[in-house]
């Protein structure tokens, strides 16, 4: 068994053929049912698996990419859950993208925000208030609500303004050290939540706690976006380039310095890393993703209300981060993708079969025990399990192992060029 | 040629008087030695050096620079890095990636280039890697790049620790109790490895140590420092005959019975 | 408008010590546990609410069985008090047991996190024994003290509004301060007290004195938990009507008590708390009129975490602490 297991690993036609009836199967079952979740969940499976194989980098992307955007949404439109199974996939995207986000700041530079919400808000109200009426309260010039066109440039404003709360929050909360940062973040996020519930006076900016409803939907080549199937598409597309930017970012520089600081604040200083600029920059990265998907949320609902923002949620993603693995950018993926479709499916299935028991009269559950109502003592369970038995999460993060004949071809090539460097010390150039 | 000058540091924690008027020289491309008793003050004149503590009143200045009131980061890209008394390395990451943040701040790569993977990222970061992998191949650690830090024996981490901060391309390299903790045999290594260092990359060495053997064998000039206050300066033949260095590390009565 | 400010005064004051009361003995909590394991315990403000509904879910029974209208109030408070104490001290001597103590060694990320699972498990099982038992997790415990004071403050001066006082009120603060002078005594004066600091002082060299460091520890939590739990009792018999959610802002701002008479600091994390407590009912008295109404009443939670940051960026250690720095 274990030496079939070994082939396995190493033959990747076997690997390939897998795989194809793997998807083949479930697609067909998930495009032949009328609403079959476990079908869903079981395609979306198939990415994890996908990640499993040997195969090239490249020809994973290219596989997930068809998998995502033409055989997921293809095979779902045929059932009467098409719009639910898309909802769930649009949320799951918009998890994953603010999980890789809070992974920067508490998994890579080792930073805890317990507020991480507050820049989702941001975004979300960036988009809000001037897509409603709601601008005209305030602004002394233009037309409010602005047109759905606008909603493409809102993306990019929300990861700025984001990023600006970011560094803003930064500059004061990151002179606080080691534990007391997880309590001012915390703190933070609380006040944002109370002042955008409060700041309908003096001035009527965010509408207190009414919220700010009927936004306008995105517009593109006089489409209105309004389907969960269209938003797949949009958060697809940003969630693709957060996690190539993510990726970018850990094996540079800037994400070496990110885990430098995270292991040794001293020794990192005393390499010549800016501890400031370092801890704001994640801040700053980590929020944008944030504050983009913000904007989504806001656009895909159609209403911004504070109780969207609550500690609850920010705890929720910071379970994602540690269920997945801190640090590591494919277990947060998977980590938010299992905690996401938790919340919004397997609860709320189980809640529905148990209320079917109920009231078919086989068995008698109290509304107390309902697992819709369990959410935090799951998240809880989660994370003192997790931080007992499995600090590293779901998939470990790795470090990336460099190629050490190609160093050595290297060091050869440039010997005698490279070393002993005799130059003088350019200036330091920061970033 | 003097490199590095400090005149009059003083620090105080509190009531606790850590340095007290502290002055000293140090020689372009030479190897200096800190010494002194525990509790002396050697390594809170490294940490003021180094911008960890700022000095309560005194000057340092580097190549005439002065570097008071200099953050960590910036007294490490005006040239001067450092190891560690007790090893601080960056444990979970791979030992290459130990020395590339050593070089952290002579790289040049921006936001954007880092997020469009622009060709002269790529090169940099390239040409990184080679540079960090001939430091490790330069202390011996080239078999273990993709190790974590943390897994590597005692002397292996201190050669970590000095192939880190010879990454940072310094004009002086502060060793902070470098043979604490190795055998006589890591011991004469890391005597050649300081010496070869020194002449190569052209550097000056200041270095505090415990290890007379090997303090005696490197050091061209030696500082010795006792309740805060130096007490005695000079080539290590003086030193070694000073009657108030041997009080201070033997105590009044070894000077009359010798 | 200084006037107006200064009616409320009296009144401020009473409700504004109570509060304090009640910051300073959970603050204690957080303090200790600090002092002695530098770790937040983000679990106390449970501990705290899970005293307050065992307190109020015993008096239940109590009513329920008849006791309470034959005994006098005074009797069973002191009986209620004391079971809860007892119980919530062990609550907390359990959670460093699963939740903290295996972790010691561990980045100081890791027990954080844990804290923050406890803290959420706690607030679900007492809610979820809450609604089983009541059909709602806001339960509203029967009212042991319904006797009302009026100070007529007016009549000492006439810049001031008379102020009403519950007997309750006598009987938290009263309680706070006798459980505050009598941890004093325990730490300041007795050998596990002794211990208890040497621990804090220095781990590995008080476990070299033969000092039997975990059992310190736990009976480190095992007070700081019982003061918790009989302050939860105190809060309900003040307040009347809990829910699950109540030690999460309150433990928050105890916190800031905690940092604002400087962490590891007993005396003045109570200093603190009631610190916090009158700033708090002043704000809350005043805000609006201060602001010319810009500002709420509901932003005196901002108020409170404002305190917290600017504490933790101007004068981390404190008013009462010594600055630290890090060895390198």
């Amino acid at each position: 068994m274990k030496a079939l297991w070994k082939k396995y690993k190493q033959n990747k036609l076997a690997q390939g053929i897998f795989l194809l009836i793997y998807i083949g199967v479930t697609s067909l079952s998930l495009f032949l049912a009328q609403k079959s979740v476990t079908a869903f969940l079981l395609l979306l499976a198939s990415l994890l698996l996908l990640y499993f194989t040997s195969f090239k980098n490249l020809t994973k992307w290219l596989i997930a990419g068809v998998v995502l955007v033409f055989l997921l949404p293809f095979t779902a439109s045929n059932g009467d859950g098409y719009q639910s199974y898309m909802e769930v996939a649009t949320l799951v995207g918009i998890y994953i993208s603010m999980a890789l986000g809070l992974n920067i700041v508490v998994g890579m530079a080792g930073l805890l925000d317990l507020g991480f919400i507050a820049f989702f808000a941001v975004g979300a109200y960036t988009y809000g208030i001037f897509a409603t009426a709601q601008a005209n309260n305030f602004m002394p010039f233009g037309h409010f609500p602005l047109s759905g066109e606008s909603f493409w440039i809102f993306i990019l404003l929300g990861c700025f303004v984001a990023a600006l709360f970011g560094v803003l929050l930064g500059i004061p909360v990151l002179r606080v050290k080691g534990d007391y940062l997880a309590i001012v973040t915390l703190g933070f996020g609380e006040i944002i939540r109370i002042i955008f519930n409060n700041l309908d006076r003096p001035l009527n900016i965010t509408n207190g706690a009414m919220g700010l409803s009927s936004v306008t939907p995105p517009r593109l080549f006089g489409m209105d976006f309004i389907y969960p199937s269209q938003f797949y598409y949009v958060v697809l597309v940003i969630l693709i380039f957060t996690i190539f930017t993510v990726l970018r970012f850990e094996h540079s520089k800037i994400g070496r310095s990110w885990k430098a600081v995270r292991e040794n604040e001293i020794a990192a200083q005393a390499m010549g890393v800016p501890l400031v600029k370092t801890k704001l920059m994640a801040f700053a990265i980590g929020a944008s993703f944030s504050g983009m998907m913000g904007v989504v949320f806001a656009a895909k609902q159609a209403f911004v209300d504070p109780t969207s923002f609550t500690l609850l949620e920010s705890i929720t993603i910071l379970v994602m981060v540690i269920l997945g693995g801190m640090g590591s950018v494919p277990g947060v993926i998977l980590g938010a993708a299992v905690m996401t479709i938790l919340n919004l499916q397997v609860l709320t299935e189980v809640t529905n079969w148990l209320n079917q028991l109920s009231t078919s009269g086989a068995i008698s559950i109290p509304d107390a025990l309902s697992p819709s109502k369990m959410q935090r003592m799951i998240f809880g369970l989660l994370l003192i399990l997790f931080a007992l038995y499995r600090p590293q999460g779901l998939l470990p993060a790795r470090n990336r192992k460099y190629n050490e004949k190609a160093l050595q071809k290297g060091s050869k090539g440039a010997a005698g060029e490279t070393i002993p460097e005799q130059s003088p010390i350019e200036k330091a150039q920061e970033v | 040629m003097s490199i590095l000058e400090v005149q009059n540091l003083s620090k105080k924690f509190g009531g606790l008087t850590a340095n007290q008027d502290v002055s000293m020289t140090v020689e372009k491309n030479s190897i200096t030695a800190v010494i002194g008793p525990n509790g002396a003050g050697k390594t809170t004149f490294f940490n003021m050096i180094t911008g960890v503590y700022q000095p309560t009143s005194g000057i340092i200045l580097l190549e005439n620079e002065k570097l008071n009131g200099l953050k960590p980061h910036v007294v490490c890209q005006r040239g001067i890095s450092r190891t560690f008394q007790n090893i601080r390395l960056f444990n979970e990451m791979t030992v290459l990636e130990n020395v590339m943040v050593g070089m952290h701040t002579h790289l040049k790569a921006g936001l954007f280039g880092i997020l469009f993977n622009l060709p002269t990222t790529r090169k940099e970061e390239l040409a990184t890697e080679i540079k960090a992998y001939q430091l490790l191949e330069y202390v011996g650690l080239d078999s273990f790049l993709n190790e974590k830090a943390c897994n590597l024996s005692y002397g292996a981490q201190r050669r970590l620790e000095i192939a880190r901060a010879i990454a940072a391309s310094p004009k002086i390299l502060l060793l902070d109790e470098p043979a604490a903790g190795m055998n006589p045999k890591e011991t004469k290594e890391l005597t050649q490895l300081i010496k070869k260092m020194r002449d190569e990359f052209n550097l000056t060495v200041l270095l505090i140590e415990h290890d007379m053997k090997l303090v005696m064998e490197i050091s061209e000039q030696i500082f010795v420092l006792d309740h805060g206050e130096k007490i005695a300066e000079g080539k290590p033949e003086d030193i070694r005959n000073n009657p108030k260095v041997i009080e201070a590390y033997l105590g009044s009565g070894a000077v009359h019975a010798g | 408008m200084f006037n107006e400010v200064l009616h409320t005064i009296p009144q401020v004051l009473i409700d504004g010590l109570t509060l304090g009361a009640v910051y300073a003995v959970i603050a204690i909590g957080y303090t200790m546990v600090y002092g002695i394991l530098e770790l937040i315990n983000f679990a106390h403000g449970e501990i705290f609410m899970s005293g307050a509904f065992i307190g109020t879910a015993i008096l239940l029974v109590l009513t329920g069985i008849g006791w309470v209208s034959s005994l006098p109030a005074i009797v069973m408070l002191i009986a209620v008090l004391l079971i809860t104490a007892v119980l919530t001290g062990f609550l907390g001597m359990g959670i460093e047991r699963v939740a903290y103590r295996p972790l010691r060694n561990a980045p100081r990320l890791i027990p954080l996190i844990t804290a923050i699972g406890i803290s959420f498990l706690l607030q679900d099982i007492v809610r979820f024994i809450a609604e089983l038992k009541k059909g709602n997790y806001i339960v509203t415990g029967p009212s042991l003290f319904t006797h009302q004071l009026s100070i007529k403050a007016s009549s000492v001066s006439s810049i001031f509004n008379d102020a009403t006082i519950k007997t309750s009120f006598v009987i938290v603060l009263v309680t706070a301060v006798i459980m505050m002078i009598g941890l004093d005594l325990f730490v300041n004066r007795t050998k596990w007290g002794m211990a208890m600091r040497a621990v804090a002082q220095d781990r590995e060299t008080a476990s070299l004195m033969t000092i039997n460091v975990n059992k310190v520890i736990s009976i480190t939590f095992f007070i700081g938990s019982a003061l918790g739990g009989a302050t939860g009792v105190l809060f309900a018999v003040q307040y009347g009507t809990i829910d699950p959610y109540i030690g999460f802002i309150l433990g928050l701002k105890a916190f800031t008590a905690a940092v604002l008479g400087g962490i590891g600091n007993i005396r003045g994390a109570m200093f603190g708390g009631l610190l916090l407590g009158l700033l708090e009912m002043f704000a809350s008295a005043n805000l609006t009129l201060l602001s010319h109404g810009i500002f709420g009443a509901e932003y005196k939670d901002v108020f409170a975490f404002i305190i917290l940051i600017l504490v933790l960026l101007f004068k981390p250690e404190g008013l009462f602490g010594k600055p630290v720095t890090e060895k390198v």
